[in-house]
Formats: structure tokens, C-alpha cells, sequence
């Protein structure tokens, strides 16, 4: 019947899909163990690539630099945007809607405008000051200035949907605002505190463009390095990075769904 | 009446298990001062046109049970945020055992409030939860270990303590709430609307130990419905309240039986409130028919309560006596309520089933009132 | 003092202290966000309006100059080659978004076909591959479509392209980067509209005697209409100021809008040029903004904060 043979096609086109979407990992992670560094066929298995990325120092200092610029940005992002998420929160009966704008802002503009804002923005305030070399410093400004608003809103919805009258409670319970900040609202939050820094933290790893334009000699990235490795002529110790990366992915992608999980379990427990 | 029955059952028997622990916990409690309570024109206005309060005045007695009642809208929830210092009053002074508390925020003042949504903190433990005022008010963790084992066993959690919030029900939350208030051993205990989300059984139950936890301890609690009956079981004194005034003050029996106003009267209970056309002395012309009070009357209108009318079979002419046809009978077993058709009015009575024939739709019978039962009211 | 003196001088007290409270909280974020992206936005639109100086820097006076030379009026008379960049851009937006539109389409209705157990990992599967670094992928592609691959070598016996030529750098290969790195940004909003299809509709259809097509067209893809919108906002706005993919897999030979900025502020020295192609991709933005806005209040949304 028709029926049938419209979901056979579908099917096929999704097995189809899925080929054209995993193709282009799936040959980095095979080239990766290439045993020639030639681009064009597979002579045999080797780990000779990672262990070439192991000696290269530009690599492991693009790698170290990803992660102070990663480690460094989500803290600074993560305080600034748990005050404005919580802010938002408290004040949502006033009109803010230019507060809303602001946030959003990062988000919708396009990483290349971000990008190139930012550098002409610190090469002028070099020329003017002296200060802000580009390096990791501007870089960390850069990716706290797009990682606040995921933050926020990360922050915000989960002090919605907390019952306000635990608010009350605690202040009834003779904790002072301080002590309320400590002992009641951070704990509440943890696991949204815990979700933005591990998104802030992915969204910087995974930035290019806004890193290359605010980056400095000294201070290149791994995405960074990668490019300009590309940029110069392939070379087989990029297959070898590109799928340590794309495995940190699976990895990610393998952990949040045993989390959604865990979650429906324990959310059929409690109903 | 069952209710009544189950409640004193279960009081007798709670009495019973705990007068040896009763005797133990008094003794190593000590007396902690409960606190009186005065109120002087309390005012709270949200907005430009929403006023809550309108100038309340209120004193409410160290130890007592005092429920602030009313419909939803009468302020009896603002009124009781401002004791709490969960909300600020506009205007006017309120004191607590004497001292001066209008500018005292929630955290320091000696007063703990029961939530209606229990405000169980849900990232800490039962345990924890229980403990946590003794620690904001930096109580060392083996004194709070000893203070929450004393609350648990009074208010009997037995195995609660140990277990999650999101594993609890409501009445248990219930329970965990009232002691988390009382661990920290407040001069005033304020208590919202506790009861309105649990299932009718349940509620009387906790009624009861709402009640026997207040007289053991002695403390004032202020107690806030919408329920009627409710307020009637546990209070010492009630005060009723609407659109932001109070319009009655007094024990249940005295609200009950001899309302002020239309507004009290209605809310109390069924009513059968009717027009006064003329009077003369304690005779009443009524809408209803013609009246003969006890003694002298105010106001424009007359109650009289369905409980308090005899029903005799057929017309017979007598003083208080109004005949009329049952219109619609409601047979509830242990008393039966019937709709009365007495000259165009309407008049509801209950009478209590005494095994003896009771009337039918259609029969004629005449209603009978005392005159002690009479009272006038304006509206 | 009157009572509604005294009530209204304690509630202006609470009122300044709620304000202090927000700006304490709200300050950081928002000052930040101003100094740190709004000014250097604001700055960097002022560029466009200044004349090019030495090593591209800015400098006055001001002029329309990057204007008329985004449309490819300069020195030697007109040079349409920027304007062939911007028609470039708008051409492979919207081939990509097309293509997109038709592969996401029909795949989100079979995800919704499928049981539910599976559900959420056939999406999982879908959107994996867009958690991997852009330059990651792109490189990828590069790998296949290179002289010499499988892919290429099929392409040239069937006459696509000359001998050794690889599929890219090429137009072709910008698009089909284009594609793959939109597809799931399509995939997610046509499956939740899918998910909330009302198939009593089509049934009333079928019930009225219309055949499978025109049942398709009357009371499905209306109400999928929502959803695919919000997807071709959430790909051609973006698609459209695409800096990578173009970069890697056009080489010089499809550049786009974006590398066309992007040089202006590197080796190609001119800033004001620059800059004017960076308000052009601004005001894609906004008119997508506008469009997801009234495409959310057809949909019956409010002003709320959603994530």
C-alpha cells in the first residue's frame, strides 16, 4: 500500500541522513589512525599522529590556552550572570524590557559582527591606552561578554520555577540576607549553577571566531591552531586533535542523556 | 457529628499514649513565654485602589488560639504576613509581648509562620529542614541534634525524619512544617491556611492536633480560614473579617449565635435572616410573619438559626408560630434539612432525627421559634 | 503628618531600597554587556561611516565611501566584485536554506513516525554532530571533497567537474557546508511542530475525500507553518554572515559576505569597507528578529523569557 512504501522511503532517507551527517567525523576519526599522512587512502593503523600531538608544544599550549580561556571566562560569567539572573527574577514585575534586549543581544548577533567588534574596539583602546594587548585577556572578556546571557537565563528559569513562598520561609527561620544567599539560594540553584558553567565552559571550547579575532600571538586556541594548520596545508596531526575533540563530544552527548534519564526515573518516583 | 466523635476518639487515645511523655516534655521545656499580641490601625493599601487593610485594631491574648476568618480578599492573609514582617504595613503599630515590632524584619522578629504551601526547603533533608532556623540562629549542631529528636517525638514523625521531602504526602508535609515553626520555640506561632490542601479525613484529624499541640504548649497561635467550621472547632476567640475591616471579634459560640451583621451571620452559617418592617418593643413585624423577641432589639434585620426551629405537624396558631408547606427535604440521617414555604418566603430548618416520623415534601407543618433563639442584627 | 504621608513615605523607602537591590544585581551584567559589545557595535557602525586610512585604520573625515564601494564603485570605476560577493551570499542563503528546508522536512516527520521510546535519540543523533567544533566539520569536508577522493573522482567521470579539480573550492561545496551545518537548527522546531500536529484535522480531510496530497497541503503543512518559519529564520539569518565554511570550502572563489568583512580587517586593510558589510549583515539580523517576533505572536506567544 502506499503507506508503506512512503515509510520505507523515509526510512532509507533517514539511514541516508544520517550517513551524509556522520561522514565527514567518521573519515577525521579514520584518517586519525592513518599509519601515512596521506589525505587520499588508508595505508594501515597507527597512533603515530597522537603521538606527534603529544610532542608538539604549540598544540598542548593551544590546548592549555583553551582551557584557562574556558576555566577563566565561565567563573567570571557565571558570577555576573547568576547576579543579573537572579536580578531579573526579582524584579520581573517591572518593566525591563530593555534589560531582556541587553541580554539577548550576545546571543543574536552574528560571531562574525561580535568578533570584529571586539577587535576594533581593543585595538583602538591599545592605541588610546596601552592597555588590553590582545592576548588571553581580551579574549576572556570576549567570551564572558557572550557567555553572561546563557547564564542568566539558565539562572532566571530556575528561580521561576522555584514556589516563592520558600523565600518567606526562610526569612521566617530568622535567616539574615546574607545567610539567605548561602544557606538557601545557592544550594537551590546548584544544578542550574552546575548546567550554565558546563554550557559557558562547552560554548568557549567550541568559539572560533570571536577567539581568532580577539586572540593574540601568543594566545591561540586550539579551534585557533587548528585553523591555521588547515589554512597551511593538511597536515595528519589535525585528524588526530579534530577527533580527541570529536570524542570529548560523544562523551558530552553519552553523559546528557543517561542525565535525561536519571531525570524522567526520578520524576516518576515522585509522581 | 462524626467528625466530633472521631476527634474526640483520636484526642482520648493521643491522651493516653502521651501523658507519660507529656510529663517529661513540660518539665524539660519550662515555660517559654507566649506572647500577647496588640494591633492598632493596622493599614496596607497595594496600588492605588487595592486596599487590604483598612485601620484594623486587634488584641489577641497571650496563649490563646485566635483565628482571623473570613472569604478570600478580606485581608486575613495581609494581616498575618504583617505579623510575620513578611509585609509592611502602610500605617499604624503593632506590638508583640510588649514590644514595639513594626520595624523588625521577619528574621529577627520571635515569631514563626506555618505556610500554606509548607515551604518545605526541597535541597535539604527532613532533618535538615527541621534544623534550619536553630542554625540561622546559630544554635550548635549537638544543641539542634537534641532539639529536633525533642520536636519529632512530640508531634510523633517517628520515621519521617529520615526521609526526603519529595517522598513525603501532604499531610505529612503537613506535620513537618508545623514542627520546623515550632523547633525554634517562637513566642507567637501564625499559621496559613495550613489545612486547606489536604483532604477533608485528614484535616480533621489535624485539626485535633493542631488543637492539642496548641494547649499542651500554651503558646499563641493565630490561626487564618476561610472555613467556618474549622475556626468554630479550634478557636478560643475568632475574628471575622471583610474588605478589610473587622467586623466581628469574639469566642466561637458568641460569632456564632449572636452575629452583629448580615456579613457575620451569613458566614457563620445558614442563616434565615429577614427584614424588619415595623417594630414595637420586642414585637417584630416581620417579612416572615409577626415575632415576639426576649427583651429588646437592634438593627434591621432577624436571624434565626435552622437549628434552633421545631417543626410541628400541620397549621396551629400560637405565639412565634409560622405555618407554611415543605418545599424540599434533604435527608442527611442524622438530621434532616427542609426548605419552607412560609407567606412567599423562604425558610430553611434542621431538625434532628429522633427516630419519629419526620415531614415530606408537600406536608404542612408549622415552624416554631423561641424567643431566646431570636436575634436582631443590622446589615 | 497625615496617615497617606506617613504610608506613602514608608512605601518610597522600600522603593529605594528595591532599586538599590536591582542595581546591585542587574548592574554587572548590564554595564558589561554595554562596554563590551554595544559600544564596540556602536563604534564599529560608526567605522563604516569614516574614510580609510593607513594599515585600514579609520580615520575622518566621514563619507559614504565604504558604501559606494560595497557596491563596487571605487577608484577604477565600478568593480562589481563585491557586489557579486553580496549577490553571492544572498544566492547560497537562500539555496541552502532551501535544501535544508526540504531534507529537515520530511526527516522531523519521520522521527515523529517512530516510537517514542526512540524518539529522543534519533534527535540526539541528529544534533550531535552540531556540538562538534565548526572548523572541525568544515575540515571534514574538506577530506571528502578534495581532488583525488572517492566523491571527487565520481563527480569527474560523471562530468561535473574537469580532472583534478576536487569539489572544492567551489560554490558547490560552500553550499553543501552550508547545509550540513544547518540542518539541525531545521530539524528541532519542524519536529515540535510535528509533535503537536493535530491529526483529527487530517483525518477530517481524508474524511472529505481529499487525496493524500491535498490532505498533505490543507491540514498538515499549515500547521507546520509556525515551525518551519522559526527553522528558516534560525538558518537563512545566520547562513547569511556564515564566516568558516565559506573561508575553507570556498577558498577565493565563493567568498561571501562575511569573508568579505572579515579581510577588510585583516590583509585586505579597509575598515570602513569592512564595517559597512557588517551593518548589511546587522540589518539581516533585525529583520530576522522582527520576523521571529511576529512569526511568535501568530503562534499567540507573549513577552516571556524563554530558554
Amino acid at each position: 500500500m502506499r503507506k508503506r512504501t512512503l515509510k520505507r522511503g523515509l526510512t532509507a532517507f533517514w539511514w541516508i541522513t544520517l550517513v551524509f551527517l556522520y561522514l565527514p567525523l567518521a573519515v577525521v576519526v579514520l584518517f586519525s589512525f592513518n599509519a601515512s599522512n596521506s589525505a587520499a587512502s588508508m595505508t594501515g593503523l597507527s597512533l603515530r599522529w597522537y603521538h606527534q600531538l603529544l610532542g608538539n608544544e604549540q598544540i598542548m599550549t593551544a590546548f592549555g590556552n583553551t582551557l584557562v580561556l574556558a576555566i577563566c571566562s565561565s567563573v567570571i560569567a557565571l558570577v555576573i550572570g547568576c547576579l543579573i539572573g537572579y536580578g531579573m527574577y526579582r524584579h520581573r514585575h517591572r518593566k525591563l524590557g530593555w534589560l531582556i534586549v541587553l541580554i539577548y543581544l550576545p546571543i543574536v548577533l552574528p560571531d562574525i559582527v561580535f568578533g570584529i567588534s571586539e577587535m576594533a574596539f581593543f585595538v583602538q583602546f591599545h592605541r588610546l591606552t596601552g592597555l588590553l594587548q590582545p592576548g588571553l585577556g581580551t579574549m576572556i572578556i570576549a567570551h564572558v561578554t557572550f557567555q553572561i546571557p546563557f547564564v542568566a537565563l539558565i539562572v532566571y528559569s530556575r528561580f521561576v520555577g522555584l514556589d516563592p513562598t520558600l523565600f518567606e520561609a526562610a526569612k521566617d527561620l530568622y535567616a539574615t540576607p546574607v545567610k539567605r544567599v548561602v544557606h538557601f539560594m545557592l544550594p537551590t540553584i546548584k544544578p542550574a549553577l552546575i548546567s550554565a558553567f558546563f554550557l559557558s565552559f562547552t560554548l568557549s571550547v567550541d568559539d572560533f571566531v570571536i577567539s581568532f579575532f580577539t586572540a593574540g600571538p601568543e594566545s591561540a586556541t586550539l579551534p585557533i591552531y587548528i585553523w591555521g594548520a588547515i589554512k597551511k596545508g593538511v597536515s595528519p596531526e589535525i585528524n588526530a586533535i579534530a577527533t580527541l575533540m570529536i570524542g570529548a563530544v560523544a562523551i558530552a552527548a553519552a553523559i546528557s542523556l543517561l542525565f535525561s534519564r536519571k531525570n524522567q526515573h526520578s520524576r516518576k518516583r515522585q509522581s | 457529628m462524626t467528625d466530633l466523635t472521631n476527634a474526640v476518639n483520636t484526642t482520648e487515645r493521643l491522651d493516653r499514649e502521651e501523658t507519660r511523655v507529656a510529663a517529661a516534655d513540660a518539665a524539660a521545656r519550662g515555660k517559654r513565654g507566649a506572647s500577647s499580641i496588640r494591633m492598632q490601625g493596622l493599614r496596607k493599601q497595594f496600588g492605588r485602589d487595592a486596599i487590604a487593610l483598612a485601620g484594623v485594631d486587634l488584641d489577641i491574648h497571650a496563649g490563646e488560639f485566635f483565628t482571623l476568618l473570613g472569604p478570600s480578599g478580606c485581608g486575613k492573609t495581609t494581616l498575618l504576613r504583617i505579623l510575620a514582617g513578611l509585609e509592611e504595613a502602610d500605617d499604624g503599630q503593632l506590638t508583640i509581648g510588649g514590644k514595639d515590632v513594626i520595624d523588625t524584619p521577619p528574621h529577627q522578629r520571635s515569631v514563626n509562620t506555618v505556610f500554606q504551601s509548607y515551604a518545605l526547603f526541597p535541597h535539604l533533608s527532613v532533618r535538615e529542614n527541621l534544623a534550619f532556623g536553630l542554625k540561622m540562629r546559630g544554635v550548635a549542631a549537638k544543641a539542634r541534634e537534641a532539639k529536633v529528636a525533642e520536636i519529632a517525638r512530640f508531634i510523633q514523625l517517628g520515621d519521617l525524619v529520615d526521609r526526603r521531602i519529595d517522598q513525603l504526602s501532604g499531610g505529612q508535609r503537613q506535620r513537618i512544617a508545623l514542627a520546623r515553626a515550632l523547633v525554634c520555640e517562637p513566642d507567637v506561632l501564625l499559621l496559613d491556611e495550613p489545612l486547606s490542601a489536604l483532604d477533608a479525613g485528614l484535616r480533621s484529624q489535624l485539626q485535633v492536633e493542631l488543637l492539642r499541640v496548641q494547649k499542651r504548649l500554651g503558646m499563641t497561635f493565630v490561626f487564618v480560614t476561610h472555613d467556618q467550621d474549622e475556626a468554630m472547632v479550634m478557636s478560643d476567640r475568632i475574628a471575622v473579617l471583610d474588605d478589610g475591616h473587622i467586623q466581628q471579634v469574639g469566642p466561637p459560640q458568641e460569632v456564632y449565635e449572636r452575629p452583629v451583621n448580615a456579613f457575620v451571620a451569613r458566614f457563620m452559617g445558614h442563616g434565615n435572616l429577614y427584614r424588619i418592617h415595623r417594630r414595637d418593643g420586642s414585637r417584630l413585624s416581620t417579612e416572615i410573619g409577626t415575632l415576639q423577641m426576649d427583651g429588646d432589639s437592634q438593627g434591621e434585620l432577624v436571624l434565626m438559626r435552622p437549628e434552633t426551629l421545631d417543626l410541628k405537624p400541620g397549621h396551629v396558631e400560637g405565639p412565634n408560630h409560622l405555618p407554611g408547606t415543605i418545599t424540599e427535604r434533604l435527608y442527611r440521617g442524622s438530621h434532616a434539612e427542609f426548605r419552607i414555604n412560609i407567606a412567599d418566603t423562604t425558610l430553611q430548618a434542621t431538625v434532628n432525627n429522633r427516630g419519629r416520623r419526620l415531614p415530606n415534601v408537600g406536608d404542612e407543618v408549622t415552624v416554631v421559634v423561641a424567643p431566646e433563639d431570636l436575634v436582631t442584627l443590622s446589615e | 503628618m497625615s496617615t497617606n504621608t506617613i504610608a506613602v513615605m514608608g512605601r518610597s523607602q522600600g522603593m529605594v531600597r528595591e532599586a538599590r537591590h536591582l542595581l546591585f544585581t542587574v548592574a554587572p551584567g548590564a554595564l558589561w554587556i554595554v562596554i563590551f559589545l554595544v559600544l564596540p557595535s556602536l563604534y564599529l557602525m560608526a567605522v563604516a561611516f569614516m574614510t580609510n586610512g593607513p594599515y585600514g585604520l579609520p580615520q575622518m573625515p566621514l563619507s559614504l565611501n565604504s558604501f559606494k564601494q560595497l557596491a563596487g564603485v571605487g577608484f577604477l570605476g565600478w568593480s562589481p566584485g563585491n557586489l557579486y560577493t553580496l549577490l553571492r551570499s544572498l544566492w547560497q542563503t537562500l539555496v541552502a536554506t532551501g535544501l535544508v528546508v526540504l531534507v529537515a522536512y520530511p526527516l522531523a516527520y519521520y522521527i515523529t513516525t517512530c516510537r517514542a521510546k526512540w524518539r529522543p535519540i534519533m534527535l540526539l543523533l541528529v544534533v550531535v554532530p552540531s556540538w562538534t567544533n565548526q572548523v572541525i566539520r568544515t575540515f571534514g569536508w574538506m577530506n571528502l571533497l578534495a581532488p583525488g577522493t572517492p566523491l571527487s573522482n565520481a563527480a569527474e567521470v560523471l562530468g561535473f567537474i574537469s580532472p583534478n579539480m576536487g569539489l572544492y573550492p567551489s560554490n558547490f561545496a560552500v553550499t553543501l557546508g552550508l547545509v550540513y551545518n544547518f540542518l539541525p537548527f531545521m530539524v528541532l522546531p519542524l519536529y515540535a511542530a510535528f509533535e503537536k500536529l493535530d491529526t483529527a484535522q487530517v483525518e477530517a480531510a481524508q474524511d472529505l475525500y481529499a487525496k493524500p496530497t491535498r490532505a498533505f497541503w490543507h491540514a498538515v503543512f499549515p500547521q507546520t507553518l509556525p515551525g518551519l518559519l522559526a527553522g528558516i529564520v534560525l538558518v537563512a539569518i545566520p547562513a547569511f554572515g556564515m564566516y568558516v565554511i565559506p573561508e575553507l570550502l570556498g577558498g577565493g572563489k565563493a567568498m561571501m559576505l562575511g569573508n568579505l568583512v572579515a579581510t577588510q580587517f585583516s590583509g585586505g586593510s579597509n575598515w570602513p569597507l569592512g564595517a559597512a558589510g557588517a551593518i548589511l549583515m546587522l540589518i539581516a539580523t533585525f529583520i530576522g528578529l522582527f520576523a521571529m517576533r511576529r512569526i511568535g505572536k501568530r503562534l499567540g506567544g507573549g513577552e516571556e523569557v524563554v530558554i
